[in-house]
C-alpha cells in the first residue's frame, strides 16, 4: 500500500482512530462533552476529507477497497449523517440515566462500517462493513437497556432486529459463498473476466438472488420489510435517524456499485425480483403509514416507501443500458443525498423533543397537538421535513423525486411511474396529517427549552434541506462530476 | 420618462407601509401616507406631462422594466407605456383620486378600520395606475383583476353587515363573468398575432386581419364582453347598484371615477382590434343605448340617493360606450374625464349629505337642505347642471360632441341621435328630480354638516374643474382615431340643448310645484315595481341562473363525483388495515415471512434462467 492509497484512505482512518481514541480516553476520563466534540470533531474532519479529496484519481487500496469520486461523494454523505446523529444524541444522552460514552465508540464503528460499504468493490469488504455496521447497530439499538421507561422496547427492538439481522446476513453469506463457486474470484468487478473454475450460471442466479434478500432486508425493501416499524419505533431517536439516514444511504450506494456500475449482468437477473419489491414497497409502505399514530413509525413505513421509489432508477439502470447509465446513478445520488438531508432533519426534531419527554418517541401523534406554538423552532422544522418528505417544491424532497420521475419517464418505466404518483399522493395524506396536528390548538402549556447548539444543529439542518430544494445545482454538479 | 415607474409604485409602497404598520400607527400617520402616497404620484404625473408636452404631444413611450415570465414564445415584462391616452387617464386617476383620498380622509375618520379603508385604496390606486400605464395586455389584465379585487374589499369595507358581503361577492362574480371572456380573448389575440404587446398589437391588427372577419370580430366581442362586465353595462350591469354598499369615496373614486371606465378604456386602448370589427362596435354602441335609457328610466324611481347616482353612472358609461361605438373615440374619453369629475363630485356631495343626516340614504326622508347645506347644494348644483349638460358646463362641451357625432354615422346616425337626445332627457328628469327632492321643498329633517378642511375644499376644487373642463384639450388626438367629419344641421343641437332644459322644466313642475302628479311616479303599481327594481334584471337572472344551480347543487349534495374517491379511502383504508395485521410484532412470523420472501425472489431469478 503506498502512500497515496494511504491519504486516499484517510477519511476511513480517521473515523476508525475515533474509535481508538475514545477507548483509550474513557480509561482515564469520563466526559460525555468531551467524548461528543471529539466523535464530531473526527466525523466532520472525515467528511471534509473525503469531499476535499474529489476530483482525484480513483484509487483502489487493496484489493477491497475502491477510493473514487462515487465512494467519496457517498462516503462523505454517510459521515455527515452520522456527524448529525452524533450531535443530536448529546441532548439525548444527557437525559438519560445511561452510560453516555460507549455510545459515540459504537456510532463511530457504524460510520466506519458504513463508509468500508460504500467504498467496497469485494464482496468481503462488502460484508465486513454490512456486519461492522449492523454489529455496532445491534447495541446501539439496545442501547437504553438501563432506563426504566425505555429498557422493554429498545430491547425488543435490540433483539429482533439483531436476530433478523443475522437470519438476512446468513442469505447473503451464501449468496457470497455461491458467487465464489461460480467465478473463483470475489471482486465484483472481475467476475466477467473471470479466469477460474467456472461452474454453470445456476450458482450465479442464485447467489445473487441470496444477496439480493441481504440487502433488500437492509433496505427494508417490502416483503423484507417486518422488522423497520418495530426497530424504528423501539430504537433511540437518534439510533433511528442513524437507521433511516446513513445505513440506507451505505447500503443502496454498494447496491449502486454492484447492480449498475459493475460489470457482471447481475441487474438483468434481479430486475423482475426488483420490480415486484419496488411495487410492493411503494403501495404497501405508504398505505401501511396512512394511519400510524407514532410518529418514528410513521416514519419508518415513510422509508420503506422512499426506498421503494428509489428502485425506479436501477430499473431504469437495466432498461436503458449503459449510455444512460449515468442519468440513473446521477438520479439515485441526488435522490440518497436529498432524503439523507430531509430524514436527518426529521430525527433532529424528535431527537430534541424526546430528550426532554420520552413520550414524543414512544407515545402517538397526540402528543405533537400545538406543538407549532409551544415551539416554534422545532415545529417549523417538522414542517419542513415533512414537506420535503411529501416531495413538495422548494424542497429537497421535490428535486430527488423530480429526478425519480425523469428517469422513469425517460426510460418509459410507466407502471413504476404510475405508483410513484400514486404511493406520493398517498404519502401527501400521512405528512400532512402531521402538519395538521402541530397546528392544532395545544392542549397542555408546556414550554419546551431548546439549547443553542441545538438550534445551531436544527438550523443547519434546515437550510440543507432548503438549499437542495431552492438552489440545487451545485449539489448536482457535484453529483455529475462524482458520477463520471 | 424615467420617473414614469414611480407613479404606481408610490400608491403601492403606501399600501405595503399601511399593510405592514397596521394596527401600528395613528390615524394622522395613516392618513399622511395614505392620502400623501396618492398626491405624490399626481406630482410626479405633472411632472411626466411636462416632459411629455415639452418635447411635442405626438409621440409614445415605451419604458421596460424587467421581465416578468416567459412561455413559450409568450415574452411578459413588466413594461409601462406613456401616451396620450394613457396620460388622460393618468390625470383622471390620479387627479381626483388625490382629491378623493383627501376627502375620505375626513369621510372615515371615526371608523376603527381607518388604516385598513387607506391600505385597499392605495392598492386600487396601484392597480388602476398599472392598468393604464401597461404595455402589453397581460400586465394590463394583472391591473385589471387587482382593481377587481380592491373593488370586492371595499364594497364590503363594512363586512360586518351580510348584505355588504352580499354586495361585494355579486360584483365579484358578476365581473368574473366578463374577465373570464376578457381573458379567453387575449388567448385568442395571442394565437392570431403571436403577441400581447400593445404597441405591437395596434400596428400589426390593421395587417393582419380582414375586416369584419370572422376572427377579429371574435375577439373584439370577446374583449367588449370584459370591458361590459367591468363597466356594468348590460347584460352584466347588475352588479353596480348593489356596489353603493361600500363606503362613499369608494362609490366616488371606484364605482363612479376610475374602475368603471376601465372597459371604455380597454376598447380605447385596443380600438385597431375593434376598428377590424365593424359589427362589435355596432354591438357596443347599442349597448351603450340602452344602458344608458335603462338605467336613466331606473334612476327615475329610485329613492336612495346613491342608487340614483349608481343608475346615473351607468347611464353616462352607457354614453360613453355609445361614443366609442360610433366612432367619436376621443369625445368618448373626453367624456370620461368631464364625467369622472362631476360624479365624483356629486358622489362627496352626496356622501356630506349622508353625514349631515346621519347615515340616511333615503330621499324621500330629505327636503329642504338647501339652507343648512349650503356648499353641499351649491356643489350638487354644479355638479347636475354638468350631468344634465346644460351649456357652458363641461358636461355640455362632452355629450354635445358626442351626440353630434353619432348623427354623423352613417346608416343608422340619426337612429342613434334620437336615442341620445331621448337618454339627455331623462337625465335631466332623474338628476333634477333628485336635486329638488333633497335641497327643495319643506324640510323633513335637522342636518349637521360636516365641516374642516378635508370636506369643504376638495369639493369646491371639483366643482370649479367640473365647470371648466370643457375647455380642456386632452391629447388624445394622436392616439385614438378622429370622429366623421360634418356639421349635423342647426337644429339638432338646438334639440340637443332644449331636450335636457325640458327635462328640467318637467321635473320642476312635479317635485317643486307638485303639479302633473301623473308623472310623479309611474301610477301603475307593477311597472313601478319593475322600474324600481332595474327592470328586473336581477330577477331574470335569479330565475335563469341562481335558482337552476343552486336547484342542481341541492340535488347533488352528496356530489356523485364524490364517490369514486370516497371509494378510494375506503380501499386505502381497508388495505392498511389488511398490512396493518401483518406488523404482529411477533419474531417468528417475521423471520417466516422473511424466508418465504427469500423463496419468491429465489423463484423470481430462477425464472430468468
Amino acid at each position: 500500500m503506498n502512500w497515496l492509497a494511504l491519504t486516499s484512505l484517510m477519511p476511513l482512518l480517521l473515523v476508525a482512530s475515533i474509535s481508538v481514541i475514545l477507548l483509550l480516553l474513557l480509561a482515564f476520563i469520563r466526559d460525555h462533552k468531551l467524548t461528543c466534540w471529539i466523535t464530531c470533531l473526527g466525523l466532520a474532519m472525515a467528511a471534509f476529507w473525503a469531499f476535499a479529496d474529489m476530483g482525484d484519481a480513483p484509487q483502489q487500496v487493496t484489493p477491497l477497497l475502491i477510493m473514487d469520486d462515487f465512494s467519496r461523494l457517498l462516503g462523505g454523505t454517510v459521515l455527515l449523517v452520522s456527524l448529525a446523529c452524533g450531535w443530536m444524541s448529546y441532548t439525548y444522552l444527557e437525559t438519560a440515566d445511561e452510560i453516555r460514552e460507549e455510545y459515540y465508540i459504537l456510532l463511530s464503528l457504524a460510520a466506519l462500517g458504513a463508509c468500508v460499504l460504500v467504498a467496497s468493490n469485494h464482496f468481503a469488504s462488502m460484508f465486513i462493513g454490512l456486519e461492522l455496521m449492523s454489529v455496532s447497530l445491534f447495541a446501539m439499538v439496545g442501547y437504553m437497556a438501563h432506563s426504566k421507561q425505555q429498557a422493554n422496547m429498545t430491547l425488543e427492538a435490540g433483539v429482533k432486529y439483531m436476530v433478523l439481522s443475522g437470519v438476512s446476513s446468513s442469505f447473503l453469506l451464501f449468496g457470497v459463498a455461491l458467487i465464489y463457486a461460480y467465478a473463483g474470484n470475489l471482486n465484483i468487478d472481475l467476475l466477467v473476466a473471470a479466469e477460474g473454475p467456472r461452474l454453470q450460471s445456476g450458482y450465479l442466479v442464485i447467489g445473487s438472488a441470496l444477496l439480493l434478500v441481504g440487502v433488500a432486508f437492509k433496505m427494508s425493501w417490502i416483503p423484507f420489510h417486518m422488522w423497520t416499524p418495530d426497530v424504528y419505533q423501539g430504537a433511540p431517536a437518534p439510533v433511528t435517524g442513524f437507521l433511516a439516514g446513513a445505513v440506507k444511504v451505505a447500503v443502496f450506494a454498494f447496491a449502486m456499485r454492484w447492480l449498475m456500475m459493475a460489470q457482471g449482468g447481475y441487474l438483468d437477473l434481479l430486475l423482475l425480483g426488483l420490480t415486484v419489491m419496488a411495487v410492493l414497497s411503494m403501495v404497501v409502505g405508504n398505505l401501511l403509514a396512512l394511519r400510524q399514530n407514532n410518529l418514528k413509525r410513521l416514519l419508518g413505513y415513510s422509508s420503506i416507501a422512499h426506498m421503494g421509489y428509489i428502485i425506479v432508477t436501477l430499473a431504469a439502470s437495466a432498461t436503458l443500458g449503459a449510455a444512460a447509465l449515468s442519468t440513473a446513478l446521477e438520479a439515485a445520488a441526488i435522490y440518497l443525498i436529498t432524503y439523507a438531508s430531509m430524514t436527518m432533519l426529521a430525527f433532529a426534531v424528535i431527537s430534541q423533543l424526546a430528550a426532554q419527554d420520552r413520550r414524543f418517541e414512544s407515545g402517538t401523534l397526540a402528543h405533537y397537538q400545538g406543538l407549532l406554538y409551544q415551539q416554534p423552532l422545532l415545529a417549523g422544522a417538522l414542517m419542513l421535513a415533512m414537506l420535503a418528505l411529501a416531495g413538495m417544491p422548494l424542497t429537497a424532497g421535490f428535486i430527488g423525486k423530480y429526478y425519480l420521475v425523469l428517469v422513469a419517464v425517460d426510460s418509459q418505466l410507466w407502471l413504476l411511474l404510475s405508483l410513484l404518483v400514486l404511493g406520493s399522493s398517498l404519502g401527501l395524506y400521512y405528512y400532512l396529517r402531521v402538519i395538521l396536528v402541530l397546528c392544532k390548538t395545544p392542549v397542555g402549556d408546556s414550554r419546551l427549552t431548546l439549547g443553542a447548539s441545538e438550534k445551531l444543529l436544527l438550523t443547519l439542518l434546515v437550510a440543507v434541506t432548503l438549499w437542495l430544494g431552492l438552489y440545487p445545482t451545485p449539489a448536482i454538479q457535484w453529483v455529475q462530476l462524482a458520477i463520471q | 420618462m424615467q420617473q414614469l415607474w414611480l407613479i404606481p409604485c408610490l400608491p403601492l409602497v403606501g399600501f405595503l407601509l399601511l399593510v405592514l404598520g397596521h394596527g401600528r400607527c395613528s390615524r394622522s400617520v395613516a392618513r399622511l401616507v395614505g392620502v400623501g402616497s396618492v398626491a405624490m404620484a399626481g406630482l410626479v404625473t405633472l411632472w411626466v406631462a411636462l416632459d411629455f408636452y415639452s418635447a411635442g404631444a405626438a409621440q409614445s413611450y415605451q419604458v421596460q422594466l424587467w421581465p416578468w415570465f416567459n412561455a413559450g414564445t409568450l415574452e411578459v415584462s413588466f413594461g409601462l407605456y406613456l401616451d396620450g391616452l394613457s396620460l388622460s387617464m393618468l390625470f383622471v386617476i390620479t387627479g381626483v383620486g388625490s382629491l378623493i383620498h383627501w376627502y375620505a380622509s375626513g369621510y372615515m375618520w371615526q371608523d376603527p378600520d381607518y388604516q385598513r379603508f387607506f391600505a385597499y385604496m392605495n392598492l386600487f390606486v396601484a392597480a388602476m395606475l398599472t392598468l393604464v400605464l401597461a404595455d402589453n395586455l397581460v400586465l394590463l389584465f394583472l391591473g385589471w383583476e387587482g382593481v377587481g379585487l380592491c373593488s370586492f374589499l371595499l364594497i364590503g369595507f363594512w363586512h360586518q353587515d351580510p348584505a355588504n358581503g352580499y354586495a361585494a361577492r355579486k360584483a365579484f362574480v358578476v365581473t368574473r363573468v366578463g374577465d373570464t371572456a376578457f381573458a379567453i380573448g387575449l388567448f385568442l389575440l395571442f394565437r392570431e398575432l403571436g403577441t400581447l404587446d400593445l404597441p405591437t398589437i395596434m400596428a400589426l391588427a390593421p395587417e393582419q386581419f380582414v375586416m369584419g372577419a370572422n376572427r377579429p370580430t371574435l375577439i373584439a366581442a370577446l374583449l367588449l364582453a370584459g370591458a361590459v362586465g367591468k363597466s356594468a353595462q348590460l347584460p352584466l350591469h347588475t352588479w353596480l347598484p348593489d356596489a353603493m354598499a361600500g363606503p362613499t369615496p369608494v362609490s366616488a373614486l371606484i364605482h363612479a371615477a376610475t374602475m368603471v371606465t376601465a372597459g371604455v378604456y380597454l376598447i380605447a386602448r385596443t380600438h385597431e382590434v375593434f376598428l377590424q370589427a365593424p359589427d362589435v362596435l355596432l354591438v357596443v354602441a347599442l349597448i351603450g343605448l340602452f344602458t344608458l335609457l335603462i338605467s336613466g328610466f331606473t334612476a327615475l324611481n329610485q329613492t336612495d340617493i346613491k342608487r340614483v347616482l349608481a343608475y346615473s353612472t351607468m347611464s353616462q358609461i352607457g354614453y360613453m360606450f355609445f361614443a366609442l361605438g360610433v366612432g367619436a373615440w376621443n369625445e368618448s374619453v373626453f367624456h370620461l374625464m368631464t364625467h369622472a369629475l362631476f360624479k365624483a363630485l356629486l358622489f362627496m356631495t352626496a356622501g356630506s349629505i349622508i353625514l349631515a343626516m346621519h347615515h340616511e340614504q333615503d330621499i324621500r326622508s330629505m327636503g329642504g337642505l338647501r339652507r343648512q347645506l349650503p356648499v353641499p347644494f351649491w356643489c350638487f348644483v354644479i355638479g347636475s347642471a354638468c350631468l344634465v349638460a346644460l351649456p357652458p358646463t363641461s358636461g355640455f362641451f362632452s355629450k354635445e360632441a358626442i351626440l353630434i357625432a353619432s348623427w354623423q354615422l352613417p346608416g343608422y346616425g340619426p337612429w342613434l341621435w334620437l336615442g341620445g337626445v331621448l337618454g339627455a332627457f331623462i337625465t335631466a328628469m332623474y338628476s333634477f328630480r333628485l336635486l329638488f327632492m333633497v335641497f327643495f321643498g319643506p324640510q323633513k329633517a335637522h342636518p349637521h354638516e360636516p365641516k374642516g378642511w378635508q370636506f369643504h375644499p376638495p369639493l369646491m376644487i371639483l366643482g370649479a374643474l367640473s365647470l371648466v373642463a370643457g375647455w380642456f384639450v386632452l391629447p388624445t388626438a394622436t392616439v385614438l382615431p378622429a370622429s366623421p367629419a360634418g356639421h349635423p344641421p342647426t337644429w339638432t343641437i338646438v334639440v340637443a340643448i332644449a331636450m335636457p332644459l325640458l327635462g328640467i322644466g318637467i321635473a320642476y313642475k312635479v317635485y317643486v310645484r307638485h303639479q302633473w302628479q301623473g308623472l310623479r311616479f309611474v301610477q301603475w303599481q307593477k311597472l313601478r315595481q319593475f322600474l324600481f327594481q332595474g327592470w328586473g334584471f336581477d330577477g331574470m337572472y335569479k330565475r335563469l341562473l341562481l335558482t337552476p344551480f343552486t336547484t342542481l347543487a341541492q340535488v347533488n349534495r352528496n356530489d356523485m363525483i364524490d364517490g369514486l374517491p370516497k371509494l378510494l379511502i375506503q380501499l386505502s383504508r381497508f388495505l392498511h388495515g389488511l398490512f396493518s395485521q401483518l406488523q404482529n410484532g411477533q419474531l417468528r412470523f417475521y423471520i417466516a415471512t422473511l424466508a418465504s420472501a427469500a423463496i419468491i425472489v429465489l423463484a423470481l431469478a430462477l425464472k430468468v434462467l
